[in-house]
């Protein structure tokens, strides 16, 4: 029972969402491959990439489109700069790697002029009725806004593409980048019709929005709430699936309440005016944080990226690590949701899977009533053995990156040397018996075992603290209640007209 | 929408100010993000790499080799990738077409006898074959205009790129001489309907 669970588990984590259907977040394998090229042909910093990830998304505002206008603009200044001849010249501009720096395309541009176009210190100007102006910081990622048009699903729509830049070339000014402008805006929203699927995630944040009725702050039991509002009108969305929304949702609250956005009485409605009460710049800013805003190395990579080699852990805990720490930082700052999720997101993940296939294991009503969900306290005290486990493996770090040079240390610090030296020799695991090849892999694996094992600490006391307010024995048998009731309402009907969907 | 007028985008498109769209938007975003990190360098070509086979070439990379003049040095690596990755070279493939003034990937009219007639958008191309120790002839004939300065053919891994003179009475006229490799590869590749065809 338990390596099936594990085998569900892992399965369902490599397809990076529990019920194991879709995407996490709105979009396709295609969308996220069309991003990674652009973001590794071009050696993109973390926040260039973020800043791609939003105008694909759409998450620029006042305006998604106006990333494709400035485009358009740069390009037309550019082609007056150039000389270009044709959209192939153009092409050539976009790819060429040595103009993916702001400094280099400086260095190349700075202080020319043709035409209507001039760059100066700043960046890039195209006069005309309106002018365009554009720094040379914005135009690199300008640039790699151009290749991902150019080459997404894989060049399908290159030779259109490339037509579009051939007329820009013919006449390059502010009415042609006009139009560019508009051809590269629909296109990049045909190309969101067909890569991503927002609405589904769009009606969830909507429900969110509905049952918070304007308050930002929200806790455990809003998450809770939201699911089950959502399991009795119909949907079928994983438990974790809406606490993920709501990570998305709090992130979000922070700053654009600093904003004045979500204070207000009717948030961000039809009515408010975008231009007056947010300024434009700061929102941007405010947006840019939040897709880059993540730690620079997510936990669930740390633990999907950890090194091979000796054994530190397991597979199976790695995947309880990744279990618990996937909703952060709610395994800090809300624990229950945390354990819910765990323990019961894993129950709903197991029924999605056994209506998807048609079969296999305990049946529906079995799995619905939660026998074999994970109580709290067990969840509790796994989260602590790997806390305890993380610890005694950081130490073990210390002491063969101190072997030999321990001499000068204080007597408290060479007694905890002597004690991880001593663990060291009990650890019964692959590769601990080859001290050469443990430094390199400990070496390697050092700075994920740092943070993890922070991590791991903090939730270990999160769940101590939670248990003091909320005692886990009781929090649980409420929950299993709470749980059973809604998943065997749900999926009940569902079993007996499977297959069911789920979102 | 159909009419693109001059005007900066518009700032009443009511989705804008949907909070619930915007955090959709941002939910997105951040997932794309949390995915790339965990993305392992390569795979974002699309294809499996073993690792010992040498990296897929970048766009520009392909793009250069797709807009270089007939007889230009080429990049080696990127030659060696048109040879053995047909994921590389659909996608050069594709370049090719973007830029092409006409092209066709498999000929249109079947070879009839001795002459061999093929359409690439608005041009006829023709196999004049040997006679009396002259070499076999290809003319282009057509076109819309936009001159062409250059014929690449290609099938499989095998592609052959060749300048084009300058129009006489508006037919480009290029001998085929046996002598010369690259010329006698054109026109076996022209000579096989499957061979896909570009003029550049």
């Amino acid at each position: 029972m338990a390596a099936r669970g594990l085998t569900m588990r892992r399965a369902a984590m490599r397809r990076g969402d529990e019920t194991g259907r879709g995407t996490i977040g709105g979009y396709d394998e295609r969308c996220a491959a069309d991003l990674a090229t652009v973001g590794e042909g071009r050696a993109l910093s973390r926040e260039d990439r973020a800043w791609l990830a939003r105008v694909v998304t759409g998450a620029v505002r006042p305006n998604r489109d106006k990333p494709l206008w400035d485009l358009a603009h740069a390009l037309a200044a550019l082609a007056l700069l150039t000389g270009a001849r044709d959209g192939r010249d153009l092409v050539t501009l976009v790819l060429d790697p040595g103009l993916a720096r702001p400094g280099a395309i400086e260095a190349r541009f700075g202080a020319s002029a043709a035409g209507a176009a001039a760059a100066d210190a700043r960046g890039l100007v195209l006069g005309g009725a309106r002018g365009w102006r554009g720094g040379w910081g914005g135009l690199a990622r300008l640039l790699a806004l151009g290749e991902f048009l150019l080459a997404a699903e894989d060049l399908a729509h290159f030779a259109a593409l490339a037509d579009w830049l051939d007329e820009l070339a013919r006449a390059p000014d502010a009415d042609a980048a006009a139009v560019l402008a508009k051809r590269l805006a629909r296109r990049l929203a045909a190309y969101r019709g067909a890569h991503m699927p927002l609405a589904a995630h769009e009606r969830r944040f909507r429900a969110i929005l509905a049952h918070l009725a304007g308050r930002t702050a929200f806790d455990d039991d809003d998450v809770l709430a939201v699911w089950q509002a959502e399991m009795r009108a119909g949907e079928r969305p994983g438990f974790r699936t809406v606490a993920e929304h709501f990570v998305t949702f709090e992130a979000a609250a922070a700053v654009l309440r600093d904003l004045g956005g979500l204070n207000a009485a009717a948030p961000l409605d039809a009515a408010a005016d975008w231009d007056g009460r947010l300024d434009a710049d700061r929102l941007d800013a405010a947006l840019a944080d939040l897709a880059a805003d993540d730690p620079p190395a997510p936990l669930a990579d740390l633990l999907a990226g950890f090194p091979e080699g000796p054994k530190i852990l397991t597979g199976a805990e790695r995947d309880d690590l990744a279990d618990l720490l996937r909703l952060d930082p709610f395994h800090r700052t809300r624990p229950l949701t945390a354990l819910r999720a765990a323990s019961f997101g894993r129950v709903q993940s197991g029924i999605a899977n056994r209506l998807r296939r048609g079969g296999g294991g305990a049946g529906v009503a079995e799995r619905a009533a939660c026998a074999e969900a994970e109580s709290y306290a067990a969840l509790a005290a796994r989260a602590r053995d790997l806390a305890g486990h993380l610890g005694r493996m950081l130490r073990i770090a210390a002491a063969l990156r101190l072997a030999g040079g321990a001499a000068d240390l204080p007597a408290a610090a060479r007694a905890a040397l002597a004690a991880a030296e001593a663990d060291l020799r009990r650890v019964r695991r692959a590769g601990f018996d080859d001290r050469a090849r443990l430094e390199a892999g400990f070496a390697a694996a050092q700075d994920a075992l740092l943070r993890l094992s922070a991590e791991a600490d903090r939730l270990d006391r999160a769940l101590a603290a939670l248990d003091r307010q909320r005692p886990l024995d009781a929090a649980f048998a409420a929950d299993r209640a709470a749980f059973a009731a809604v998943l065997t309402a749900a999926y009940a009907a569902d079993a007996a007209a499977s297959p069911a969907v789920v979102s | 929408m159909s009419d693109p007028g001059r005007d900066e985008p518009d700032r009443d498109d009511p989705a804008s100010r949907d909070p619930a769209r915007l955090l959709a938007e941002l939910h997105a975003a951040r997932g794309l993000m949390r995915d790339a990190a965990g993305r392992a360098p390569g795979d974002a070509a699309g294809g499996v790499q073993l690792g010992e086979e040498p990296a897929r070439p970048g766009l520009a990379a392909l793009w250069a080799h797709a807009t270089r003049a007939p007889g230009a040095p080429v990049d080696l690596a990127v030659v060696r990738a048109l040879r053995g990755d047909p994921a590389a070279q659909r996608r050069y493939r594709a370049l090719l077409a973007g830029q092409a003034v006409a092209h066709a990937p498999f000929a249109v009219a079947a070879s009839d006898g001795g002459l061999a007639a093929r359409r690439v958008g608005a041009y006829v191309l023709e196999l004049v074959p040997a006679e009396d120790g002259s070499p076999p002839l290809l003319v282009i004939r057509g076109g819309s205009g936009r001159a062409i300065a250059a014929i690449e053919a290609s099938l499989g891994d095998a592609a052959v790129r060749l300048a084009l003179p300058a129009p006489v009475e508006g037919a480009y006229l290029l001998a085929l001489d046996p002598a010369l490799p690259e010329a006698d590869r054109l026109g076996r590749l022209l000579a096989d309907p499957a061979a896909a065809v570009f003029l550049l």
